[in-house]
Parts: C-alpha cells; structure tokens; sequence
C-alpha cells in the first residue's frame, strides 16, 4: 500500500483545494483524471513532468510554473531593476510562451536550462521595451517596503540596484546567478550554456565596477 | 579602473566560496562589506507571488494542449513562420515576382493577389550545417523568440538544415535551437549583436525593395 496525499482539483478554480488526505491504495486513485491530481507529482522530475503534460495532463504544468517560479523570481527581478511587476509580467509570459513549445523541448530532463533561455530572453526583451520608453530607474517606492526603516540599508540597497543597471548585460546577469541566486559556477554553466571560466571572469569583473560605485558607502 | 578598484586574487576566490588560506584584516573587511552590500540588495527583491501560478494556469487552460511533434504531412500543412540566410533571398523574391506576373497576367485577373502583408514580405532561406542534429528550428525576433515556430528541414545526405521564411522589410535577429535546448547564431551570418545577457544573436536586415543584407 502507498501512502499518498490527495488533491482535488476543480478546474472551475483558479487554485487546487485540499479536499482530503489519507491512505489510499493506487488502484483507488484517479490517475489521469481529469479532476484529480497527486501531491505526490509535485515531487516528480522536471522531464516526468514535461512528458507526461504532453501525454496530456495540461494541469501538471502548474507544478513546473511554481516551482521555477520560486527559482527564477528573484533572477527576474533582479535583471528587472528590482521592480516586481516587470519581473512578474516577464515570468508570466515566459511561462506560457514554454507551454506553447513544450513539444520542442527535444530532452525535457534538461527542461530546466531550457526553460531559463526562454525567461531570460524574456527579461531581456522587457528590459528593452523599457528602455526604449523609460528609464531605467530603479522603483524607490518609500511605500513599497514599509518595514525598512534603516535609511543606512535602504541606501545601500538602492546603490546596488544603480550599480547593477550600470553593468554590461552579461555582468549583471552573471553577478545576480552568482549572488543574488546563489548557484554555484558549474550550475551557472549549465543553465547558460557558457563555460565557468568566462563567468567567473564576468562575476570579477562585475564585483571590481560594483565596488568601484559603491565606494563612498562601503 | 584604477587600482584601488581592483579586488586582489584572493579576495575573488574568497567572494567565490573557495578556500582561501589567509586574508589580512583589511581584505577580509572589504569582502565582507561587499557581501553584505549584496545581501542587502538581495534581501529587498521580491519574488513574484502564486497569483502568478493562477495566471499562468487560466492562460494555459483556455489553449490547446501541446502534443509531441506530428507527422511530416502535418508539419507540412500548419502554418508557421520562419528563419534566414539572405545568400538566395534576392534570387527568391525576384522569383517570386516572376511568378506572380506571369499567374496575373495568364489568368487576366483583377489585382485581388492576396492579402497586403503578403506582398510586404520576402521569403528568406536559412540554412545550417548541423549533421549530427535530430532537430532545428530557428528562434527570432519575427517570431518573439519561440523556439518551435519555425522547424528547418535537413538534407539526409549533405547534414544541412534549410528552411525558407517570409520575413517583413526591416531588421531581425535570430538563433537555431539545436535539438530544442542548444541555442547558436548562424555561423554564416555577417552580423551579430550582444542578446544582452552574455551571448550573441545573429542580425538580417531585409530591405524594401528585397534586398537582404546579413
């Protein structure tokens, strides 16, 4: 006997509601129902996924968008100048452009680095449209972050911000892989198709500007 | 950059979670102040929420679902856009006039040829030498970067991909997607532009009048 937890999902909803837990045998489970989906998938790999949302489970999906959702919302908000609406509309398409081509993704275990391509050209094309109407003032929306009351660090965070809009494209996004998602060069590597001595150089590189216009307040 | 500006090797390494022997005070000060700048930084981005997760959902449900890549005849039949190589660009679109003034003026029919964006566009033909592929497709700006509009056609003997696309009068820029993840430009391509994050898109520029220039 397995023991999995159940979801129902009503597809009238916009979200899954927990309808009930509990010990079910797998001959009870509807699987590949439409109305029905295990919490045990969320566990599965990115390229069981894929397939098996192109066998048809179309609600799988769901599982990929939150959990690269979580993985590359603060990537995007960061190459977005750290505004959150941007960095959200660029997720959402992005998400749904990967939907619309998921057959073309020719080995779904590396779904993952395929995806990233799709979001940060979508990242990148926001940021142009930006640029083409806008500045690329960072948003400083006093409002937008109540609890920080630390003028000190509320200062310091905003000259990062500048100083990330001043570097190169391929800087900016190398440092926020590097420390603003923390992944290390080799997964960098993998998800940007460039090799790690050429990001490490583009990191350095990016930490010696950084430093260079942060000096008065470091 | 002068200098001052300049992180020593080990401060680098330091910054880089490596094991770093020893770092005097002061080099170990100005890491660490950087490391929190960033945290800093880090800590006021805000990720986007599940609302999005809902978003997302409601788009997909109201399309077709996707299914793994049809027959030829189906590949045939759909629609779809394409990618370049401008070398027989000229040589297709004066084709394509040729064409099209002789079945006017063989039917003796009124002008009604088809739609206006029709006669705006020049068939372009691309073309990459990829033996070792089992799928390529072409990714650009005429096509907002997707990566299966247009899928090229290989050449059993020869390794080589083609696909001919009609493009409207005006700058693109494109990839081939090899086997659905590999992204590269056209190694045959004359111009290439920064795609902004570190890699490199191929340019065409298709002119009014025909003329494609890469």
């Amino acid at each position: 006997m397995t023991c999995i937890t159940l979801i129902h999902l009503d597809p009238a909803a916009d979200d899954f509601t927990l309808v009930a837990t509990g010990v079910l045998t797998m001959a009870a489970l509807p699987f590949g129902s439409q109305g029905g989906l295990l919490i045990e998938s969320a566990k599965l790999s990115d390229g069981k996924l894929v397939r098996r949302i192109l066998a048809g489970e179309a609600d799988l999906y769901r599982i990929l968008v939150e959990r690269y959702r979580r993985e590359f919302g603060r990537y995007a908000a960061a190459m977005l100048s750290g505004d959150s609406d941007d960095a959200a509309d660029a997720l959402q398409e992005a998400f749904i452009r990967a939907f619309d081509s998921l057959a073309s993704c020719k080995d779904p275990d590396k779904f993952k680095a395929w995806l990233f391509r799709i979001v940060s050209n979508q990242c990148h094309n926001v940021r142009k449209r930006r640029r083409d109407y806008l500045s690329l003032d960072r948003v400083e929306d006093p409002a937008h972050n109540p609890a920080d009351q630390d003028l000190e660090r509320k200062e310091i965070g905003a000259a990062v911000g500048d100083a990330l809009d001043k570097l190169s494209a391929e800087q900016r996004e190398a440092f926020v892989m590097k420390h603003v998602d923390g992944r290390s060069y080799a997964e960098m590597a993998e998800l940007m198709g460039v090799g790690e001595d050429a990001l490490k150089m583009r990191v350095h590189r990016a930490r010696e500007e950084l430093k260079k216009h942060l000096k008065g307040l470091l | 950059m002068s200098d001052s500006d300049r992180l020593s090797h080990d401060v680098q390494r330091y910054l880089d979670g490596e094991q770093v022997g020893r770092l005097d005070a002061g080099e170990r000060a100005q890491a660490d102040s950087l490391l929190a700048a960033i945290e800093t930084y880090a800590a006021r981005l805000e990720r986007p929420g599940s609302e999005l997760d809902s978003a997302v959902m409601r788009a997909v449900r109201a399309r077709s679902a996707p299914t793994p890549r049809g027959s030829l005849w189906q590949w045939l039949l759909q629609p779809r856009v394409v990618s370049v190589r401008p070398a027989l660009a000229a040589a297709a679109a004066v084709a394509l006039l040729v064409v099209g003034a002789l079945g006017v003026s063989l039917r003796q029919r009124p002008a009604s040829v088809g739609p206006a964006a029709q006669a705006e566009t020049i068939l372009v033909r691309f073309e990459l030498r990829a033996p070792d592929a089992e799928q390529v497709t072409l990714a650009g700006s005429f096509n907002d970067w997707s990566p299966e509009g247009i899928e090229l056609v290989r050449s059993l003997d020869t390794g080589l991909w083609t696909g001919t696309v009609p493009l409207s009068p005006g700058e693109h820029e494109y990839l081939f997607v090899i086997d659905g993840t590999r992204w590269i430009p056209d190694p045959s391509a004359h111009a290439q532009v920064d795609d902004g994050f570190g890699a490199a898109n191929s340019v065409i520029v298709v002119g009014p009048r025909g003329v494609v220039r890469s």
